[in-house]
């Protein structure tokens, strides 16, 4: 059975159509891919060139960063690949493949076969206080008892202060006077898949909330800012749901 | 010259052998271990019954295929493959020879090969020689379903059993007397997988609107019409509800007591199944709602850019042709939809469990193999039309077109769950839109003789393995790692005891590296394993 006239066009413009898709397909797969050892360590000897004690090393996009830590890991300390956020470092050295930099002008900049090497340059933030260093002297009323971490929140590590709130747990710590910013989220991807509730985290100062976040379990590290004068500030964690493993990092900035 | 009837076989053998060969490189996935070992102990129950070394009994078959626990010898699933695996394991490994592994996935890869087969057979019937050929080419070059053929698991097997039902009930439309291959092909997918369950969904429609064509052929009214609707063949009707579930209960000692309970069972496990973690477009999903386009997407990430532009034109030349289609009371291009349909849909209701991905729909991709083989050969002999060298023209044609299925299938082995299709720019590209990385630990297997490596000369270095932890015995086993290099054990305490660490990279196992960071003192792996640059496991040494 033939078909009419136009039906075959419709064919023919089909077949060149399929013809291009195969071509494309064939050519695309053959080089899709990523840059390789060689292109990192050439990449990497850049970095280590330049690298000064301090600076922030970071990859993109967040999946090739195994690759990454596998060639520069030495200079990044576990609390470093944990940190609060990026505020307090000076001087950043983003290594990227396939487009995945910041939008942002660097100071330097090289590409290696495809592995993008930047260093940005920042007035990084004074930090006056990390509540996380005042672990041991927190005022701690309530029943479950806070613990220093490096947990999972939000898929990523963050060195973070730890607490189960099965009732309201009150942490007071005396601070100096500045911006307090930080950060809570959920840790434990299972404890956050059994149970969906989010908890909360709410900063007092002479008993008046002036910061209040209540990450839930898509949220991630969710951040928190407030000016504070010097004195007691207090941490409250809270949860409706049993089990909810509130996991939070602040510092006083000036 | 071959005849052309033959051309099926060859491609079905070739497939078998090329699965075969593919499993080689192929790790070891979690849920396989537990099949390989249970298969093993089911293929010896149904020896000693046929040897007489031991009868029927309650206590037997509980021990066997049941228990108490809802997990107790995998009792959650049917055992057909399971029981093919064991049987493989004895005769193939034990007696010719063949290394076990190979064995275990033997049936799996024949399943792969029949499935080609009947493709081949059908289009062949239907819509001609060619596209057969390039069907039957486009089902055994599909990157996810080869590696899945590679397992010796149950989804591809069930696709080819949910696609022999298929078959086998639109063969037995033609009227035949004793439709009794409907019922064994649906017994056999029942006994393959809770998927099976689906098929009556497809089918159903199928007959009622087989029933309408044939009631308007016959120019029926009224109270004939209806009859002819429902009772037009009977039989099948019959044969799927009486030879399908006998067929299931013939192969499974486990419903020959207590049925009605164990029957439930088995439904209530599938009915409330624990959400796995599970990663799309960037989210970790773990508990409902999922988002109803996850089939869609991943299906237009995971089959090769033509096989999915052909079968687009395959559909349209469906629909275009659908008054001259061959077999018109039998429509089989609907029959083939309603059989995707029934085999994806559930996956648009946004509860059901995404988890396996591709792997759970995979019964819909006969039906987009056979679509692009029509839509292919049509613009074939659309391109070749005004010539005279039609078969070179055609044979191009047609050579180019599946040699884009066949770079994606090489490309994606042996860690295809990493692979994404050119459309989503490789693994690279799916690793960018945030698709799921892998599951169940089979990557474990490339960061083998990295590890091997590093095994000491003297004394042991417990290795924290992870995901592949079910696989170490028998990867110590295969001789793939020294046994100086013992599985250290699970989660914290494994990590402690361990000198060595590997991870597995899915977005919910990030808490791996978090753990193991903290007890190593380090965040540098000394090497990671990378799938076209993807990286896939990554691995660690006690400072």
């Amino acid at each position: 059975m033939s078909d009419p006239p136009a039906r075959s066009l419709v064919a023919v413009a089909c077949a060149v159509l399929l013809l291009g898709i195969a071509l494309w397909e064939i050519v695309a797969t053959r080089l899709a891919g990523a840059p390789d050892d060689d292109a990192w360590q050439r990449a990497a000897a850049i970095v280590r060139e330049g690298y000064q004690p301090g600076d922030l090393i970071v990859f993109a996009p967040s999946w090739v960063d195994p690759t990454g830590r596998m060639h520069l890991g030495d200079l990044i300390p576990i609390d470093m690949a944990a940190r609060m956020d990026d505020a307090r470092y000076a001087r950043i050295w983003e290594l990227s493949i396939r487009g995945a930099q910041r939008d942002e002008r660097p100071a330097f900049e090289r590409d290696v076969d495809g592995v993008l090497v930047r260093r940005y340059e920042h007035t990084p933030a004074k930090v006056l206080a990390d509540v996380r260093d005042l672990v041991p002297s927190l005022r701690v009323e309530g029943a479950a008892r806070p613990s220093l971490e490096l947990a999972e929140v939000g898929f990523e590590p963050h060195r973070c202060i730890q607490v189960v709130p099965t009732s309201p747990v009150r942490m007071t710590v005396a601070l100096p006077a500045g911006t307090l910013v930080g950060y809570a989220g959920l840790a434990d991807v299972f404890t956050r898949r059994d149970i969906r509730a989010p908890a909360t985290l709410d900063v007092e100062v002479a008993g008046k909330v002036v910061a209040s976040i209540s990450p839930g379990v898509d949220d991630g590290w969710v951040r928190f800012e407030t000016k504070i004068p010097a004195g007691d500030v207090t941490f409250v964690a809270r949860a409706a749901a049993p089990n909810r493993l509130l996991c939070f990092a602040a510092e006083v900035r000036e | 010259m071959i005849p052309k009837r033959s051309v099926g076989l060859i491609l079905a053998v070739i497939t078998t052998m090329l699965v075969v060969a593919n499993q080689q490189e192929v790790g070891l996935a979690r849920d396989e271990i537990v099949y390989m070992q249970n298969g093993m102990r089911y293929a010896d129950w149904w020896i000693g019954l046929v040897k007489l070394e031991h009868g029927i009994s309650k206590q037997s078959i509980t021990r066997t295929f049941g228990g108490p626990g809802a997990t107790d010898n995998n009792r959650e699933h049917p055992p057909l493959m399971k029981t093919l695996f064991g049987l493989s394991q004895r005769l193939a490994h034990e007696k010719l020879g063949v290394d076990e592994v190979t064995a275990f996935r033997l049936p799996s890869a024949v399943m792969q090969g029949v499935l080609v087969l009947l493709v081949f057979s059908m289009v062949f019937a239907l819509w001609g020689f060619l596209e057969a050929v390039i069907a039957s080419l486009l089902i055994a070059f599909l990157p996810r379903a080869m590696f899945h053929a590679s397992l010796a698991c149950f989804d591809a097997p069930i696709m080819t059993l949910w696609f022999a039902t298929v078959y086998a009930y639109w063969r037995c439309l033609d009227g035949r007397k004793w439709p009794w291959q409907a019922g064994v092909a649906f017994g056999l997918a029942l006994a393959t997988k809770h998927n099976a369950l689906l098929l009556p969904f497809a089918l159903g429609v199928h007959y009622l609107v087989a029933g309408v064509l044939s009631a308007r052929a016959k120019q029926l009214r009224a109270g004939a019409f209806a009859r002819e609707v429902l009772l037009h063949r009977w039989r099948i009707i019959v044969s799927l509800a009486v030879v399908g579930p006998a067929t299931l209960f013939v192969l499974w000692p486990w419903l020959w007591f207590d049925t009605y309970a164990h029957l439930k069972q088995w439904l209530v496990f599938h009915l409330t199944h624990v959400h796995y973690n599970f990663e799309y477009l960037g989210m970790n999903w773990n508990a409902p709602r999922f988002p109803w386009h996850v089939a869609l997407v991943t299906t237009l990430f995971t089959v090769p850019v033509v096989t999915l532009a052909g079968s687009a034109v395959g559909a349209g030349v469906w629909i275009a042709k659908r008054r001259e289609s061959p077999d018109r009371l039998r429509a089989p291009a609907l029959l083939l939809a309603l059989s995707a349909a029934a085999s994806v849909g559930p996956f648009f209701l946004g509860t059901t469990p995404i988890f396996g991905a591709e792997k759970h729909w995979m019964p819909a991709l006969p039906t987009l193999c056979i679509a692009a083989g029509v839509g292919i050969a049509w613009c074939a002999r659309g391109l070749a039309s005004r010539s005279r060298h039609r078969t070179p023209i055609i044979a191009t044609f047609a050579s180019v077109v599946v040699l884009a299925a066949v770079v994606e299938t090489a490309t994606a082995q042996p860690y295809a769950l990493t692979w994404y299709n050119a459309l989503a720019g490789g693994a690279p590209g799916g690793a960018d839109h945030g698709m799921n990385r892998q599951f169940w630990g089979v990557a474990a297997r490339g960061a083998l003789p990295v590890l091997a490596r590093l095994a000491p000369a003297n004394g042991t270095a417990p290795v924290y393995s992870h995901d592949a932890s079910p696989a170490w015995g028998f990867y110590q086993k295969l001789g793939l790692l020294p046994k100086s290099l013992p599985d250290a054990g699970h989660e914290e305490a494994g990590i402690a005891r361990s000198k060595l660490a590997i991870v597995i990279h899915e977005r919910h196992f990030n808490r791996h590296d978090y753990l193991i960071w903290k007890s190593y003192g380090t965040v540098q792996p000394i090497y990671v394993v990378r799938a076209n640059g993807v990286p896939i496991v990554s691995i660690y040494r006690r400072p």
